[in-house]
C-alpha cells in the first residue's frame, strides 16, 4: 500500500509533523503497552479531526463521519506503517465529500500545517505544497480502498435530536429551559468520536446513553410510565448497555489527561 | 373538481370560458355538480382585451385534469424532520399521572383542539381532543372540558348572538386563556390575543378533522395498532430521512454547530484563535501569492514587456481579488499604455480598500491630470476642469493640476467673453430678419386652413413622416456612430457639468450662460409667454441655420437634439400642425440650441457671428438644413397628443428609427435621459409658453370652424 504514496509526499507529512516529541504529545511511558500508545495515538489524531474540523467550519456530522473513517482505517491496519495525521486529513477530506459539505484541500493543509507550526506563515505555492496536497488525495485513495468504498454511516445525531424533542414534551417548559441539556448532550455525543465506542455501538444507543447522562448530571425528572422513557425510544436497549456506553464515554475524559 | 380554482380562472377569464366549460364537459358529473353553483355568478373577463379563445378551448377541454383535486401536491405533509406523537402514550403513563402533569405544564397561550360539547348563554364548554402547539400531550382519553366564555367569543358578522354561530360537535381550536390549577379547570379563548408571539398566525375557532395536527393523527394510528413503536413511527416518517433534518433540528433547538460544545478540555471554543481558522489563512496566503506575482509583474514591466505584466497583475487578481498592490500596479500599467479611464479605475479601487497608499494617490493624480489634459483638447473645459479639482482634492501638493486648473479657468472665463460678444451681436440682428418671419407666419396660417379642412390627414402625415424617418434613420445612424465614443465618454465621464442652454435660448438679451449658475435664474425673469416673441425665436434661429451644418457631424449629435427636440416638441404639441415648415421652425431651433451649446465650449465663437452674417439670407440652405431636421421633430411631432414625458420622447425617437442598431437606441436614449434628467431644470414658465401658443392656435382652429 506505501507504493500508493510517494516518498516526497511522506516526508512533507512527516516533515509536517515536526519534530517526534512536538504536537504529537507526551513523550511515551516505558510502563505503556504497544496498545495503549495505540490508543493515545489514536486519541490525539482524534483530537487533532475535531479542532481542524472546528477551524474549517465543519459540521458535527461530517467530522463524525471523518472519526468513524479513522477508526474504521485502523482497525485493520497498523499504525506504524502509516503516518496516522496523513490518514486524518485524507478522512476529513473524504468525509467532507461524503457529508457534502465539501472542502477544499488548501484549505486543510493550511489548518494542519499551522496546527504544527504554530503561528507560522502560510505555505507558499510551492514543491512542497503540491506533494502534500497529492499525499492527501492519495492516501484518500487508499482509505477508500481499505474501508471496500463502505464510507457512509449512520450516525447518533438525527436519533439524539428527535429523542430530545420528544422528552422535551415530556418535562415541564421552564425547568427544561434552565438547564442545558440539549448543549451537554450535544458535547458528549461529539467528545464520543475521540474513541472507538463510535464504531462499537449502535447509533440510537449511543444517542440514548449520551441523552441518559445529560439528564442524570442535571438531575432532570422525567415521569415514568409502563415504561422508561429510553426503553420506549429504542426497543432492543437495555440499562446495561447504556451503562456500558456511558463508562466507556467517561473513560475518554479520563484519558484526555493522560494524552494531552 | 377544485370549486375555488374554477371559480378564480372563470373570473379571470370570464364568460367565454364558462360557455366553453359547459361545452366541453358536458358529460362530466364532477363539472355538473358545481355548474349551478359557478353559473350564479356572472363573469366578466378582468383584464379586457385579447380573446383567448384557443387557450379558453384548452383549458375547457383539459379542465377535468386540470382542476382535478389529486393534483394539489401534499405539500402538508412534508415536514423537515419526524414529527412524533407524545411519548407518553407510548409510555404509557398512568391517566392520574398525565392528568396532573398536565395541569402542571400547560399554561397561557398554549393552543388546544376540543370538541364542543354543550352551549350555554355564557359560554361554551369543550373536550379537549388534542393539544395544538406549546405543549404536546396526550390528553385525549383525559376528556377534560374547558369553558370558553361568552366575551371571548369573537363576533361573526351580522350574527347578533356571537354564539349561534357555533354548534354541537363543532371542532374547534383555541388558546389557553386561563388555568385554575387547584380546581382543575381551563379556560380558552377564541381570541387571537390570547396567543403568544410564536403562535400568532394560528387561526382560532372553527376547525375542520383534515387539519388535525400531525402528531394527533399519527398518535391516533399509534393507539389502533399495537406494532407501531416509536421507532417505527420514526422511521417510517418522511422527515427522518431529510438529509438536513440534524441541521434544522439543531436550529429548532438552539444549539451552534459552528461554536460546538464539548465537555473536552482542550476542546473547548476559548482555546481557538481565529488566526487559526481556515478562511483567514487562507485570505492571508492568497495575499502573499498574489503579491509574487505582482513582483513578477513589476520586473516584466520594467523591462519592457508590458503584455507579461499584464497577465501577471491579471493573475494576482485572480488568485486575490482586490489585491491593492496588484491593482495599483496595473493601473500603472493602464496608464503608461494610454487606457487613462482603465487606470482611474482601478487607482480609485485601490484607494477604496487602501485610502492611505501612497502610490495609488500619486498615480491616481497624474493620470487625472493627464486625462484633464486630453479632455481640453477635446474641448470638453468643464469636465476636465472637473478633473482637476479630483486631483487636487487628492493631493493638495500636486503642481502640474494647481497650473492646469488655473490655466482651464482663464479658458473658461474667455470662452464665456466671447458667447456674451456673439450673443449681444445676434440680439442686434433680431431685428433684420423682418422678412422671414413674415413669411413664416403666412405658413404657420395655411397650416391652420390644412388642419381645419382634412383634420384625418394627420393620420397620413405621420405615416409619411415615417416613412421619412425611416430613410433619414441611415443619415441619424451615420452620425450617431460618429459620435458614439464621445457620447459614451461623456456618459462615462459625467461630471457635473453646467446644465445645457435650451433654456438660455429663449432669453436672447440675457443669454449668457454661465456655465456655474443655473438658467433658471437668469431665464425665468425674462420669458414673456407671447406668440410673437418666440415667432421672433423662430425667425432668429432661421438665420443661424446655415453655420451649424458644418457643425452638426461634429456634434455628439444625439445628446443635444434630444434636449432641444424635447422642448420643441411641446411647441408642436401646441400647433398640432407639424407640418413641414413648422418642423423647420424647430429644427432650426434645435441648431440654435446646438449652437448656443458649442459656444459654451469652444473658444471659437468668432466664427459663429461671422457665418451668420454670411447666411442670413440664404433660405435654400435653410430649407436643406430644415428637411435634414425634418424627421427629427417630426418624430416628435407625430407623436405629440398631450403631455408627454422627455423621456418617452428619446426612446421613441430611438424606436422610430428602423435602421438604427439597438447600440444607437440605446444611446439615444441615454442622450436623451440625460437631455430628459436636464430638461427638468426647464422653469415651468417654458411650460406656460408652451401650453399659451397651443391655446392660441386651437383659437385659431376653432374659430374658422364656427
Amino acid at each position: 500500500m506505501a507504493r500508493f504514496i510517494t516518498p516526497g509526499s511522506m516526508e512533507a507529512v512527516s516533515r509536517l509533523g515536526g519534530a517526534p516529541g512536538g504536537k504529537r504529545g507526551a513523550p511515551a511511558l516505558d510502563t505503556d503497552t504497544d496498545s495503549t500508545r495505540e490508543i493515545k495515538t489514536h486519541f490525539r489524531v482524534c483530537r487533532f479531526i475535531m479542532e481542524t474540523g472546528v477551524k474549517l467550519g465543519m459540521r458535527s456530522v461530517p467530522v463524525a463521519t471523518a472519526c468513524v473513517l479513522y477508526h474504521r482505517f485502523f482497525q485493520c491496519v497498523s499504525v506504524t506503517v502509516y503516518e496516522p495525521y496523513l490518514v486524518a486529513m485524507s478522512c476529513i477530506y473524504l468525509a467532507g465529500k461524503v457529508e457534502e459539505q465539501h472542502l477544499r484541500t488548501r484549505d486543510i493543509i493550511n489548518v494542519c500545517h499551522r496546527y504544527f507550526h504554530s503561528s507560522s506563515e502560510p505555505l507558499n505555492c510551492d514543491g512542497e505544497f503540491w506533494d502534500l496536497r497529492d499525499s492527501v488525495v492519495q492516501c484518500e485513495l487508499l482509505v477508500l480502498r481499505q474501508l471496500n468504498f463502505h464510507v457512509s454511516f449512520q450516525h447518533p445525531h438525527k436519533y439524539l435530536l428527535h429523542y430530545l424533542l420528544s422528552v422535551k414534551s415530556l418535562v415541564n417548559r421552564h425547568a427544561w429551559s434552565r438547564t442545558p441539556v440539549a448543549e451537554t448532550t450535544w458535547a458528549l455525543l461529539r467528545d464520543c468520536y475521540h474513541g472507538t465506542m463510535c464504531v462499537r455501538h449502535a447509533p440510537q444507543h449511543i444517542a440514548i446513553a449520551t441523552l441518559y447522562l445529560a439528564l442524570l448530571s442535571y438531575g432532570v425528572e422525567v415521569p415514568v410510565g409502563e415504561r422508561e422513557w429510553w426503553q420506549v425510544l429504542c426497543e432492543d436497549i437495555t440499562k446495561e448497555h447504556i451503562d456500558a456506553i456511558i463508562s466507556d464515554l467517561l473513560h475518554l475524559y479520563d484519558m484526555e489527561a493522560k494524552c494531552t | 373538481m377544485d370549486r375555488d380554482l374554477l371559480r378564480q380562472t372563470l373570473s379571470h377569464h370570464g364568460q367565454s370560458l364558462f360557455t366553453h366549460l359547459k361545452c366541453e364537459q358536458s358529460e362530466n358529473p364532477d363539472f355538473k355538480a358545481i355548474e349551478p353553483d359557478l353559473s350564479k355568478a356572472s363573469y366578466q373577463r378582468k383584464y379586457g382585451g385579447e380573446d383567448n379563445a384557443l387557450v379558453e378551448q384548452f383549458i375547457a377541454r383539459k379542465a377535468d385534469i386540470l382542476f382535478a383535486p389529486s393534483w394539489k401536491s401534499s405539500a402538508l405533509l412534508e415536514d423537515p424532520y419526524a414529527i412524533m406523537p407524545p411519548l407518553e402514550q407510548f409510555m404509557e403513563v398512568s391517566f392520574e399521572e398525565r392528568r396532573n402533569l398536565l395541569y402542571r405544564d400547560i399554561e397561557r397561550g398554549d393552543i388546544v383542539i376540543g370538541r364542543i360539547n354543550s352551549i350555554r348563554d355564557f359560554g361554551f364548554f369543550v373536550t379537549l381532543i388534542c393539544m395544538g402547539g406549546g405543549l404536546e400531550r396526550d390528553i385525549e382519553d383525559l376528556e377534560l372540558t374547558a369553558l370558553c366564555p361568552l366575551r371571548d367569543v369573537p363576533s361573526n358578522g351580522n350574527h347578533d348572538d356571537p354564539l349561534s354561530y357555533y354548534q354541537l360537535n363543532d371542532l374547534i381550536r383555541a388558546g389557553v386563556k386561563d388555568i385554575d390549577r387547584y380546581h382543575e379547570k381551563i379556560t380558552i379563548s377564541l381570541q387571537p390575543s390570547s396567543l403568544g408571539p410564536n403562535l400568532m398566525n394560528l387561526k382560532l375557532g372553527v376547525f375542520s378533522r383534515d387539519d388535525m395536527p400531525l402528531q394527533y393523527s399519527r398518535s391516533v394510528r399509534v393507539a389502533n395498532d399495537n406494532t407501531e413503536t416509536y421507532e417505527r413511527v420514526l422511521e417510517g416518517s418522511l422527515g427522518y430521512s431529510n438529509p438536513s433534518n440534524v441541521e434544522y433540528l439543531l436550529g429548532k433547538i438552539g444549539v451552534s454547530d459552528t461554536q460546538p460544545p464539548s465537555l473536552m478540555r482542550g476542546l473547548q471554543s476559548k482555546h481557538f484563535l481565529e488566526e487559526d481558522f481556515a478562511t483567514t489563512i487562507r485570505k492571508k496566503q492568497s495575499a502573499s501569492w498574489a503579491l509574487k506575482c505582482v513582483r513578477v509583474g513589476v520586473d516584466h514591466f520594467k523591462s519592457g514587456r508590458h503584455v507579461e505584466a499584464m497577465n501577471e497583475y491579471n493573475k494576482a487578481l485572480e488568485i486575490d481579488t482586490n489585491n491593492v498592490e496588484a491593482l495599483v500596479a496595473r493601473g500603472a500599467l493602464y496608464a503608461n499604455k494610454g487606457s487613462l479611464l482603465k487606470a482611474i479605475t482601478d487607482f480609485e479601487l485601490a484607494l477604496e480598500s487602501c485610502p492611505t497608499h501612497r502610490n495609488a494617490k500619486k498615480y491616481l493624480c497624474q493620470t487625472l491630470v493627464e486625462r484633464g489634459g486630453q479632455l481640453e483638447e477635446e474641448e470638453k473645459l468643464v469636465t476636465a476642469e472637473g478633473l482637476y479639482r479630483k486631483a487636487l482634492a487628492l493631493d493638495d501638493s500636486f503642481q502640474d493640476a494647481k497650473e492646469a486648473l488655473k490655466k482651464i479657468e482663464l479658458l473658461i472665463q474667455k470662452s464665456l467673453k466671447l458667447r456674451e460678444e456673439a450673443a449681444a451681436k445676434e440680439a442686434e440682428k433680431a431685428k433684420n430678419v423682418e422678412t422671414s418671419a413674415e413669411k413664416l407666419r403666412k405658413i404657420l396660417k395655411e397650416e391652420k386652413r390644412y388642419i381645419h379642412t382634412n383634420p384625418s390627414e394627420r393620420k397620413s402625415k405621420k405615416k409619411k413622416r415615417k416613412h421619412r424617418r425611416s430613410s433619414r434613420g441611415k443619415k441619424h445612424q451615420q452620425v450617431s456612430s460618429r459620435d458614439n465614443r464621445s457620447v459614451a465618454d461623456d456618459e462615462e465621464e459625467w461630471y457635473p457639468a453646467p446644465p445645457n442652454t435650451s433654456a438660455s435660448f429663449l432669453d436672447q438679451k440675457s443669454s449668457v450662460v454661465r456655465p456655474f449658475e443655473g438658467p433658471e435664474s437668469t431665464e425665468e425673469g425674462s420669458q414673456p409667454p407671447s406668440k410673437g416673441r418666440s415667432h421672433s425665436y423662430r425667425s432668429l434661429s432661421s438665420v443661424s441655420d446655415a453655420p451649424d451644418n458644418s457643425r452638426f457631424e461634429d456634434d455628439p449629435f444625439d445628446a443635444s437634439p434630444q434636449r432641444a427636440e424635447g422642448s420643441k416638441g411641446k411647441g408642436v404639441r401646441g400647433d398640432k400642425t407639424s407640418d413641414g415648415d413648422v418642423k423647420e421652425r424647430e429644427g432650426s431651433r434645435g441648431q440654435r440650441k446646438i449652437k448656443h451649446r458649442r459656444m459654451s465650449s469652444s473658444s471659437a465663437g468668432s466664427e459663429h457671428s461671422r457665418k451668420s452674417d454670411q447666411y442670413t439670407n440664404d433660405l435654400p440652405s435653410q430649407s436643406h438644413i430644415s428637411t435634414y431636421r425634418r424627421s427629427d421633430s417630426g418624430k416628435y411631432g407625430s407623436t405629440e397628443r398631450g403631455d408627454k414625458k422627455e423621456q418617452e420622447r428619446g426612446t421613441r425617437r430611438s424606436d422610430g428609427g428602423d435602421y438604427r442598431s439597438s447600440t444607437d437606441a440605446t444611446r439615444n436614449g441615454k442622450g436623451s435621459s440625460a437631455g430628459g434628467s436636464q430638461k427638468k431644470e426647464l422653469p415651468t414658465n417654458l411650460l406656460d409658453l408652451f401650453s399659451q401658443i397651443a391655446q392660441f392656435e386651437k383659437e385659431k382652429c376653432v374659430k374658422p370652424k364656427k
